[in-house]
């Protein structure tokens, strides 16, 4: 028992040091309660002012909530209402996923939620001078039947939800392009099969209510005089709710450190929709703005890839399935990426993101001026597959952002337009240099793009074919490997883009019989020696009986 | 009876107006009330003045920017000529689509609100009217004449806004609560569909048709600042002043070199502050 | 309870009482202290329940009798003919379950390769921080001499909120919205175990030299902490350091402190 009693021990002595917390050395102001809180914790992102201009703010988009102004995305109340205070308390408690704002359950005591959600409403004078807002009443949802999602189906064409989220809820309809939001910054449609990242919540009560009573400030609308105006009925916009969750995974993807790359025997897949990836395994590989060295990206379009992996023993081919609303350079979303890139460059310099778009005084753009930036500036679209040069024997690798002076690692690069994938070394992001020796081509590539997604599948031989720098893959080995994702059409080229760290792709060894051997030779082995043992431990009671 | 109401009202009101200088309790709700009265008068018949005028413009109006409608055929049927966005409407030498309001002038009087509703209507991917004049809770029917989904967007500063979806050929009716000039109105589903709205709590506002002219009838005597406002050339003021019955012109001139002028958008007028320039309490952003 | 004087059963119990403090109560032991756990490894469990097994069969092999009394079960089992169907049940499940152990060691497992790394490596005495030498061995955070620090506060506040939000996060729990993207995870300063036990030369040094910096047992190729002296300035690495320590209400170790314990 002693490794108890050392446990609990070292325990007690990590409770003891290092655990007492000193006050907080900077008093609270005679203030409002909630004060003090706020300015402790919500003011770098929403200013000490409530405008939404706190330090945080001048890189994000969507930017940080204005609440003087009274509009808030998530209420519970109709179009251009107020929220409750349980509105704003949810939000504050659960946060916004797919945005900056952190769910802040357990950070607090009740009485500093109250106090919090108090000073909040004295930010804009909407709560003195509105009647109290009330919480629609919402009927209880119908089940989620195939006829429900059917009908579901119609509605979100006959709604034209398409007109923004696209025909199969991508983010990629024709409007998406031009949303704006209250403050003439762009804003995204949400991708519906991404619903762990919708603002409200994913479940089919939060995206109802969503439809029911809009997201103020936005270009999402409520739907809720539908109802009165009988052009649909409760359960059928209850319908649209339970078609737009079936748009998403049931659960959120898993994120796992290993791609594993299944062994098939003859062929791999000629093309990228190939049948054979449709039972392939998939693996979720989350993106996010590259933030590690300067220019630095913050507001990245590609959040996540899926990979699948296969090989035959002579060759790997990985399959890349992404989605981006555009495929760039697209003309229709140059007026889009001329704004990202303009808000992205004034930075958090300017307390008026909107005036970095247009400096016209008024709320009416002046549209007259020509775009200052033109598509020739507009980016493709890219991606790049990064691995290192030799397979690490122990933990060391390369730097995950493209390696460095030291140490360069080897990577595959597909840019929309371009034939084929180059084979490159990189010495840091985006610091490109040619792999001496590799023939053109030796890395096949396939490229499909409809509806907002993009597939793209990529063959080697898993043999270097003795060119120095390029990766020999193996089977039965962690290798790591990292992906880059740029959007174009997001003004997204070199350090502006989507990051990931290093992961692994194993392949499949064949199952070698040895592998049933050793298991069988143990049980076999066990029962004999439990025979032997029992059989002799019977003749001893024998014996010693018959004595 | 109901006679004898709309003369109780009238008298009541009369000896508001009359009496009235420094404003009181009722003068600061006064702007809520809406009756369900006709549209009566706001002042004595006897006494009842008129501000006429017109909005003139020189130079040459900018040509419509044309519209890439090929996403929604419905409404590109509707323009044989090809859809443009025409953000200056002109007849000869005149200016069409300006707000025109008296902004200053009335004091604390208060005014029955219409309860006529006013129309926009979605038709053709555009708004008709592009600029509209409202009283503060005065109903304003939204229409939709294309049959495929707007949304309406609403998006002022004071008023609470509010965004509401219609995606087949209906009608839905909204009002604001506040003086505002103007409200933003936006279709985000069609980036280049805009209106502009102008509320006041008062009636006594109007928008320029193509020749240029306003008129701004049943006003009390008195001296006014008159505003005109255009969603590309700016704002203009001038004073004018009206005696019983009698009939004040004002002139606007604009010019095609005003573009570029700031155009206030949104900006609250506040009743409490008798007409003062400063401007109400929160500035948003 | 006639039960848990036998000698046998009094073995299986402490066994069993072990095996469920090792998977359950050491994982639990650092939530009480509001630190982040996670699940012994089953190697480690392994261990741990081999050491007490040995401990209890030195204690029921102590004396003859216990250790008879100990055997007499065991014996049953084997011999007695009424335990028959016990004994053969046993003869299969005991090789089978030997099988499928021997069968999980030896098939395909596609588990990352271990990274371990130190959280905390060793600090170099000196750095040269843009150019300039500075020792960091006894080095004081030079704002807490002027006597500004709640200005020196706000400016770190603007700080962090420009550049450490997005990994860091807004309650300094290391889980900001782009911590999903990165291994190993950012560091949760809110935690007893990270900054209360560095000194603030420690940080200023980690936040200059960023993950480029650290040395080999750091893992630096994993490492997303940019290389801050790039971006920022002495002064505004240490006005972000007077914020990290403000925000979560921690003391900074002294140098008095590392001192005394250095021999740990």
């Amino acid at each position: 028992m002693t490794f108890v009693r050392a446990a609990l021990a070292t325990a007690g002595v990590l409770l003891a040091t290092g655990f007492v917390r000193s006050p907080a050395p900077l008093p609270a102001q005679e203030a409002p309660a909630g004060k003090a809180t706020y300015d402790r914790w919500c003011a770098g992102c929403h200013g000490a002012d409530g405008a939404g201009g706190g330090p945080g703010a001048g890189t994000m988009l969507p930017r940080p909530r204005d609440f003087t102004t009274g509009r808030y995305q998530i209420r519970s109340t109709p179009s251009g209402a107020l929220p409750t205070d349980a509105d704003i308390l949810a939000v504050i408690l659960d946060g916004m996923p797919g945005t900056a704002m952190p769910g802040w359950r357990d950070r607090f005591s009740d009485g500093e939620l109250r106090d919090l959600v108090a000073y909040l409403k004295t930010f804009s004078p909407f709560f003195e001078s509105q009647p109290a807002p009330e919480t629609l009443p919402i009927a209880s949802a119908p089940s989620a039947s195939e006829e429900a999602l059917g009908e579901g189906r119609d509605f979100y064409e006959k709604i034209e939800c398409n007109k923004c989220h696209g025909p199969t809820g991508r983010g990629n309809g024709p409007s998406a392009p031009t949303l704006e939001d209250d403050d003439d910054l762009p804003v995204r449609a949400a991708d519906l099969t991404e619903n762990w990242l919708f603002n409200g919540g994913g479940s089919v009560e939060e995206i109802h209510e969503r439809l029911v009573t809009g997201l103020n400030g936005t270009p999402m609308p409520s739907f809720h005089d539908l109802i009165a105006s009988e052009f649909m009925t409760e359960d059928q916009l209850w319908n649209v709710a339970h078609y737009v969750r079936s748009l998403a995974p049931e659960e959120p993807p898993r994120v796992s450190e290993v791609v594993r790359g299944a062994r098939v025997e003859g062929e791999l897949p000629a093309s990228v929709d190939d049948e054979a990836w449709e039972v392939a395994e998939r693996f979720y590989v989350p993106l996010v703005g590259q933030v590690v060295v300067e220019p630095r990206w913050f507001t990245p379009s590609v959040d996540g890839v899926w990979i699948q992996a296969l090989h035959n023993g002579r060759e790997v081919a990985l399959r890349i399935v992404w989605h981006d609303p555009s495929r760039s350079p697209d003309p229709e979303w140059e007026e889009w990426r001329a704004k990202v890139v303009a808000i992205a460059e004034a930075g958090g310099e300017t307390s008026d993101p909107a005036a970095a778009v247009s400096d016209t005084s008024g709320a009416a753009p002046d549209t007259t001026a020509p775009a200052a930036v033109t598509v020739a500036a507009h980016p493709p679209d890219a991606l790049v597959v990064q691995f290192p040069r030799t397979i690490p024997d122990g933990m060391e690798r390369p730097f995950f952002l493209m390696g460095d002076d030291r140490e360069p690692v080897y990577l595959w690069r597909w840019e929309n337009g371009r034939d084929g994938v180059e084979e490159l070394l990189a010495r840091g992001l985006a610091r490109y240099e040619p792999l001496p020796g590799a023939e053109a081509g030796a890395v096949a590539a396939e490229v499909a793009y409809d509806d907002g997604e993009w597939r793209l599948m990529l063959r080697r031989p898993l043999d270097a074919g003795g060119v120095e720098g390029r990766l020999s893959f193996e089977a039965g080995r962690a290798i790591p490997f990292a992906v880059f994702a740029w959007d174009g059409s997001n003004g997204e080229t070199d350090t502006r883009g989507s990051i990931g760290s290093w992961y692994f792709l194993y392949l499949d060894q064949p199952t070698a019989s040895t592998v049933y051997v050793a298991p069988i030779l143990a049980t076999l082995l066990t029962a004999a020696l439990g025979v032997v043992v029992v059989v002799r431990a019977q003749r001893r009671a024998r014996n010693g009986a018959g004595r | 009876m109901k006679r004898s109401l709309e003369a109780m009202t009238m008298a009541v009101l009369f000896a508001a107006l009359t009496a009235c200088g420094g404003g009181g309790e009722e003068a600061d709700t006064g702007g809520e009330v809406a009756t369900d009265e006709e549209v009566g008068p706001a002042v004595s018949p006897d006494s009842a003045a008129t501000v006429t005028g017109v909005v003139n413009f020189t130079g040459a109006a900018p040509a419509g920017e044309p519209i890439d409608m090929s996403e929604e055929p419905t409404c590109a049927e509707k323009h044989a000529e090809g859809p443009t966005r025409q953000t200056v409407v002109t007849g000869d030498g005149t200016l069409a689509n300006v707000f025109v309001y008296v902004k200053d002038g009335l004091g604390s009087r208060t005014f029955p609100t219409s309860s006529e509703p006013v129309e926009i209507d979605q038709d053709g991917c555009e708004y008709h009217p592009r600029v509209l004049a409202i009283q503060a809770n005065q109903p304003l029917v939204i229409k939709n004449s294309d049959g495929i989904l707007h949304n309406i967007n609403t998006q002022p500063t004071v008023n609470q806004g509010f965004n509401v979806s219609q995606p087949v050929s209906m009608e839905t009716t909204k009002s604001f609560t506040s003086p505002e000039v103007m409200i933003p109105v936006k279709c985000d589903v069609h980036g280049w569909m805009e209106a502009f709205i102008g509320v006041q709590s008062h009636p006594y506002m109007a928008v320029t048709a193509t020749d240029g002219s306003f008129r701004l009838e049943n006003l009390p005597p008195g001296t006014y600042t008159i505003e005109a406002w255009h969603e590309r050339y700016g704002t203009q003021t001038q004073t004018v002043t009206v005696g019983p019955q009698e009939s004040g012109e004002v002139t606007f001139e604009y010019s095609a070199d005003m573009a570029g002028r700031p155009v206030p958008m949104a900006e609250p007028i506040d009743l409490h502050d008798h007409g003062s320039e400063q401007p109400v309490a929160h500035a948003g952003r | 309870m006639k039960l848990l004087r036998h000698p046998f059963w009094q073995a299986v119990l402490v066994l069993l009482v072990a095996w469920i403090l090792i998977t359950f109560g050491i994982p639990y032991l650092p939530r009480l202290a509001g630190m982040d756990s996670a699940p012994v490894p089953s190697s480690v469990v392994l261990q741990y329940m081999v050491t007490v097994l040995v401990g209890v069969l030195i204690w029921v092999s102590d004396s003859d009798e216990r250790w008879n009394r100990f055997l007499e079960p065991i014996r049953a089992t084997m011999v007695e003919p009424e335990r028959r169907w016990l004994r053969l049940g046993l003869l299969v499940a005991i090789p089978l379950l030997v099988g499928f152990l021997a069968f999980r060691q030896v098939r395909q497992t596609v588990a990352a390769p271990p990274s371990l790394r130190s959280i905390h490596p060793a600090p170099p005495s000196s750095i040269t921080f843009r150019g300039t030498p500075m020792t960091l061995a006894g080095l004081e955070n030079p704002l807490r001499a002027d006597g500004s620090i709640a200005e020196d506060y706000e400016e770190g506040k603007r700080v962090y909120y420009e550049n450490c939000l997005p990994c860091h996060g807004d309650a300094l729990d290391g889980r900001g919205h782009y911590a999903h993207g990165f291994n190993p995870a950012p560091l949760a300063f809110n935690q007893g175990g990270t900054i209360p036990q560095l000194t603030e030369s420690f940080v200023f040094w980690r936040i200059a030299k960023g993950g480029p910096g650290l040395p080999k047992e750091g893992a630096p190729w994993n490492s997303a902490m940019p290389v801050w002296e790039d971006m920022l300035t002495a002064e505004e690495i240490w006005a972000v350091v007077v914020f990290l320590y403000d925000q979560t209400g921690f003391s900074p170790r002294t140098w008095e402190e590392a001192a005394g314990e250095g021999g740990e």
